[in-house]
């Protein structure tokens, strides 16, 4: 059977760290400045607090609260059929990620603010792909 | 404080058969490529200002045709060139009147986006090299431009109580305006109960809520004031100009999502209202840049024609409408006349000001305000009679 492929991810200079420790660990880890603490995403070269290049990739909670939530209705990609959603979650570290729901936010009166949680996907072409549940009932 | 403040105005307008070649497009001809479109809308601006092309000293192309190629197949040689989308191009020309780069400048825009299938979503979606957000978020299924609007709107209405059916006035009341267009390619007249019936594209987003894709081009020539006075009967001046990016986490759409470009709208109304002397009260027509309905009731807000969170009471009972309080995207927008990024509000506003408008005129329009936020950039103008 010929599986989707995951939609091409946005490689540059600074991103690999990132799919790679989520792949071998399971958690999630994003850039942290070592001048300042402020926490980056989507990784890159110098931190926009304070501009210090010198960084180091640490594990975050993986928590945090939903922002928003829409669903296609209109199938773009091979490995999306439509009806699924997307969400945005700001991560109690500070910065937003857009992923998904694992669940159907359509069956929640009212998504927005609850509390999420990171869990890993696994896609057919084996990316392993950050994506959230909600963690507050 | 400096200001662009009628440094220039507009003397010519003119746009491609936009009407027409949607027709011969989907009958599966290629009328014109974008440098073609945007050759007949000059043809036409030249004309309806009524000068010679050799009198043009600066040249200002969109983002969809090259410079220097443009300036060739115009045959126009100029002492100051540039490139930009459609307001910045409004502005970049009065600041190069300013300064005394050049004299009179022509504004050209060629968009051959439909019939060579542009695409702004999915894998292929355009413009992702320069807006990271456009692509970055494709592994979760996230590419399309509506989408960002989707999420913005979903935020927006559980936060301050705006409905789906309070947007749907967007739609409904462009629909009216292109309805008296001859320009407009989508003239027929909707209701609310039409929009609230067509089918979701990107939750909470429908059908109607999105623009058309399109083929055309658009084409202006603005002069330095006392020139455009000897040029023109009627010139239409600059009379404000302001801009505010909002950039910080931007590819996580954070502008969007948490301050829904507000900010940014907020500190260009007072570089515009204040160095005009004029304020919303004013503005006789609104022009909002309109990819998705979404913008119109942000832009309501955001300016200060009705308070945070009363954008679907206003378009609700004060009305956006021909005859509403606020007229707004009165030729039908993106949503209904034609997707020109933006290009053909500028000629709208300028023919809203000169009183040519024919059935969708409105009466005693003086003053129109133009603004659009694409991806945080906030800019707006003002023209004035």
């Amino acid at each position: 059977m010929q599986t989707a492929a995951t939609p091409p991810r946005v490689l540059g200079l600074y991103d690999q760290p990132f799919w790679d420790l989520l792949a071998e660990s399971g958690r999630m880890h994003l850039q942290c400045c070592s001048a300042c603490g402020a926490w980056r995403y989507p990784p890159g070269p110098a931190c926009h607090e304070c501009l210090s290049p010198d960084c180091e990739w640490k594990p975050i909670t993986g928590t945090g609260e939903l922002l928003s939530w829409i669903i296609f209705r209109k199938q773009y990609l091979p490995a999306y059929p439509a009806p699924y959603n997307v969400i945005a979650v700001r991560l109690d570290e500070g910065p937003t990620i857009i992923s998904n729901l694992t669940s159907d936010p359509t069956l929640d009166d009212s998504p927005i603010g609850r509390r999420v949680r990171l869990t890993v996907a696994r896609m057919d072409d084996g990316v392993a792909l950050p994506r959230f549940e909600f963690a507050d009932r | 404080m400096k200001s662009l403040k009628r440094v220039a105005a507009v003397i010519g307008v003119g746009h491609s058969d936009w009407v027409g070649d949607w027709t011969r497009v989907r009958a599966g001809e290629r009328p014109d490529d974008c440098y073609g479109y945007a050759a007949s809308a000059f043809r036409n601006a030249l004309a309806d200002a009524n000068i010679a092309r050799e009198k043009i000293d600066g040249l200002i192309v969109g983002p969809t045709t090259a410079y220097e190629r443009m300036a060739e197949v115009l045959g126009m040689n100029v002492r100051w060139g540039d490139q930009a989308d459609a307001v910045l191009s409004v502005v970049q020309a009065c600041m190069a009147i300013e300064s005394g780069q050049a004299d009179i400048v022509a504004l050209v825009y060629g968009n051959d986006q439909r019939s060579v299938g542009t695409q702004y979503g999915g894998p292929q979606a355009m413009g992702g090299d320069q807006f990271l957000s456009y692509v970055y978020h494709s592994p979760w299924g996230m590419t399309s431009q509506g989408a960002l609007y989707a999420l913005m709107f979903r935020r927006y209405s559980e936060l301050f109580g705006i409905s789906e059916r309070d947007l749907g006035h967007v739609a409904v009341a462009q629909r009216e305006g292109s309805s008296v267009n001859p320009n407009a390619i989508q003239r027929k007249r909707i209701t609310i109960e039409d929009y609230m019936a067509a089918p979701y594209i990107t939750e909470p987003l429908r059908l109607f809520d999105y623009c058309l894709i399109n083929d055309g081009g658009v084409a202006l020539i603005i002069a330095e004031a006392g020139l455009a006075r000897t040029l023109s009967p009627k010139p239409v001046y600059i009379e404000a100009a302001g801009r505010y990016d909002l950039n910080k986490r931007a590819t996580s759409l954070e502008p969007r999502l948490t301050d829904f470009y507000r900010p940014a709208q907020q500190a260009v109304a007072e570089q515009i209202f204040g160095t005009s002397g004029l304020d919303p009260k004013d503005i006789d027509v609104l022009q909002v840049y309109d990819s998705f309905s979404v913008h119109v009731p942000l832009a309501l807000e955001g300016y200060g024609y009705c308070k945070v969170g009363e954008a679907g009471r206003f378009m609700r009972e004060d009305g956006i409408g021909l005859a509403g309080r606020l007229p707004t995207n009165t030729s039908g927008g993106h949503l209904s006349e034609s997707y020109m990024q933006g290009w053909n509000h500028q000629i709208e506003c300028v023919r809203q000001a000169r009183g040519e408008c024919g059935a969708r005129q409105i009466e005693n329009c003086r003053r129109v305000h133009y603004t659009s936020d694409v991806a945080g950039k906030a800019v707006s103008i003002i023209y004035g009679a």
